[in-house]
C-alpha cells in the first residue's frame, strides 16, 4: 500500500485538527484552507495511483497530541510537512503539492515569528465547559456523546465516499459522491471546532476496510439512508434537550441538511 | 474497571479519555485469532483481534463503525484482558455484564457485541488449531437486539 498516500491522509487531519484546535479565528480559517488543499491532494494521489495500477487504503498511524500553545501546534506542523516533501511523486501533480506545501511553510514560517500568535490551546482540557453560554451538565453531556459521535461519523462518511468516487465510472455518482464530501466536510468542520470549544477535540478514530469497502452500493445507500435518519433524529433530541437559542437552531440546521443528503443518496439507487 | 462509568447519565474523566483516544484500536497484524460481531439490521460491527500464546491473551485490539459506547467498552474490556488468561476473560465477560446491568437495553447491545467478537476471536483460534482454514470466525447478532444463540445462528466466513 502507498506510503505516500498514507502520510498525506495523516498531514490532512493534521491541518484540519490544527486549525480545530486554534481559537484565532484568522489562523483558524487560513490552515482550514490549507486542510482543504490538503485534502484534494490526497485524492489527487489517490487517483494517480489508481490509474497506474496500485491501491491505497485507510491505514493510518497517528496521535493528535495535547498541545499547550499555538506554537507548538505550529512547530509539529512544520516537521510533518518538511518529513513528507521527498516523498512526493516526480510528476506535475508532485511538483504542484511541494508548492502548495512551500506556500503553507512560508505561511506557517511568518506566524512563528509573531509572538502575540502564541496563544494557550485550550482544546484538549477536558473542561467541557462552553464559556458563553449557559448549559446544565445534562446538556454538555449530551452535546459531549453526539460530537463524538456525529465527528466520527462525518470522517468516515467523508473517506467511504472519497473511496467510492475515486472508483466510479458513472457521472451522476461522481457527482453526488462529491456534494455529500462537501457537506460532511462543513459538518465535521462545525463539530471539530464545537469539540475545541469544550475542550474535547479528538482524533475521529480510524476506519477499518470493513467500514469502507462497499461490496453492494444498493444496499450501502438503503443502510445510509436510515442512518441518516437516525442522525436526524438525533440532532432534534439534541435541539430539544440543548436549551440555547443560538446552538438549537444550530441543530435544527444540520437537521434539514440531513434531509436533503436522503435525497441526494436516493440518486444512487 | 467499570465502578466509575456512567454513561448516559454522567460521563467522567475515564470514560472521557476511552472516547477521545479508545485504546486497543485499530487491527492486530500478528493476531491468531480473528472475529467479527455482525447485527445485520444496523451492518454495526465490532472486529476482535487476539494473539493468544497458549491461554494468555498476549494483545488484542478491536474496530468497529459503532457508536461510542461501543468504542468505550471495547476499550475498556480490550484493557482489561490483555496480559491476562482466557479464563480471567471469560470472566471479565461476566463480571463486566453484572456491571453493565445497570445500563441501557441498546447499552447492553453494545457490549454483548463487543464479547461475542472476541468469543468469535476463541472460536477462530481454536478452529485454525483444528486445521480449519478460516480467515475469521463470524457471529451474527439476533435482529440489531440480542445476542444469537451461538449454537444455532453462529455462521462462518
Amino acid at each position: 500500500m502507498s506510503n505516500i498516500y498514507k502520510q498525506k491522509h495523516e498531514l490532512w487531519l493534521s491541518i484540519t485538527f490544527a486549525s480545530f484546535a486554534i481559537n484565532d479565528e484568522d489562523i483558524k480559517a487560513r490552515l482550514y484552507d490549507f486542510s482543504q488543499i490538503a485534502f484534494r491532494h490526497m485524492k489527487w494521489l489517490g487517483s494517480n495511483l489508481l490509474e497506474s495500477g496500485n491501491n491505497y487504503d485507510y491505514y493510518r498511524d497517528m496521535t493528535l497530541l495535547k498541545r499547550d500553545t499555538v506554537f507548538e501546534i505550529v512547530e509539529a506542523l512544520v516537521k510533518e510537512i518538511e518529513d513528507i516533501r521527498a516523498d512526493y511523486p516526480d510528476t506535475i501533480l508532485g511538483e504542484r503539492v511541494k508548492t502548495d506545501d512551500t506556500y503553507l511553510l512560508e505561511y506557517l514560517s511568518q506566524l512563528l515569528k509573531n509572538k502575540t500568535n502564541n496563544k494557550e490551546i485550550t482544546a484538549f482540557n477536558m473542561q467541557r465547559k462552553w464559556l458563553d453560554k449557559n448549559l446544565a451538565q445534562e446538556q454538555i453531556d449530551a452535546l459531549t456523546l453526539f460530537l463524538f459521535e456525529e465527528s466520527y461519523k462525518e470522517y468516515e462518511l467523508i473517506l467511504i465516499y472519497a473511496y467510492m468516487q475515486a472508483r466510479t465510472k458513472e457521472t451522476l455518482h461522481f457527482n453526488v459522491f462529491q456534494d455529500l464530501i462537501d457537506e460532511s466536510h462543513f459538518h465535521l468542520k462545525s463539530f471539530g471546532n464545537m469539540m475545541a470549544k469544550l475542550g474535547i477535540l479528538a482524533l475521529p478514530r480510524e476506519l477499518h476496510e470493513m467500514t469502507y469497502i462497499v461490496k453492494d452500493l444498493k444496499q450501502f445507500v438503503i443502510d445510509g439512508i436510515a442512518e441518516e435518519e437516525a442522525a436526524k433524529v438525533m440532532c432534534k433530541e439534541l435541539s430539544d434537550a440543548i436549551k440555547d437559542e443560538e446552538l438549537s437552531k444550530f441543530f435544527d440546521f444540520i437537521n434539514y441538511q440531513e434531509n436533503y443528503h436522503i435525497e441526494l443518496m436516493k440518486k444512487l439507487l | 474497571m467499570f465502578e466509575n462509568v456512567q454513561m448516559p447519565e454522567g460521563i467522567n474523566s475515564e470514560t472521557l479519555e476511552h472516547l477521545m483516544n479508545p485504546k486497543n484500536y485499530g487491527k492486530l497484524d500478528d493476531a491468531n485469532g480473528v472475529g467479527v460481531a455482525l447485527d445485520e439490521k444496523t451492518k454495526e460491527y465490532v472486529i476482535f483481534y487476539t494473539l493468544l500464546d497458549g491461554d494468555i491473551v498476549k494483545n488484542a485490539k478491536f474496530a468497529t463503525n459503532g457508536c461510542q459506547d461501543t468504542v468505550v467498552i471495547g476499550s475498556m474490556f480490550s484493557d482489561m484482558i490483555i496480559g491476562n488468561d482466557t479464563e480471567y476473560a471469560n470472566g471479565a465477560i461476566e463480571k463486566m455484564h453484572e456491571k453493565l446491568g445497570q445500563l441501557s437495553a441498546q447499552q447492553q447491545i453494545c457490549a454483548d457485541i463487543v464479547f461475542s467478537s472476541f468469543i468469535a476471536s476463541l472460536k477462530n483460534y481454536e478452529n485454525i488449531k483444528n486445521g480449519m482454514d478460516e480467515e475469521l470466525h463470524l457471529f451474527k447478532m439476533k435482529d440489531s437486539c440480542e445476542t444469537t444463540n451461538m449454537e444455532n445462528g453462529e455462521e462462518n466466513e
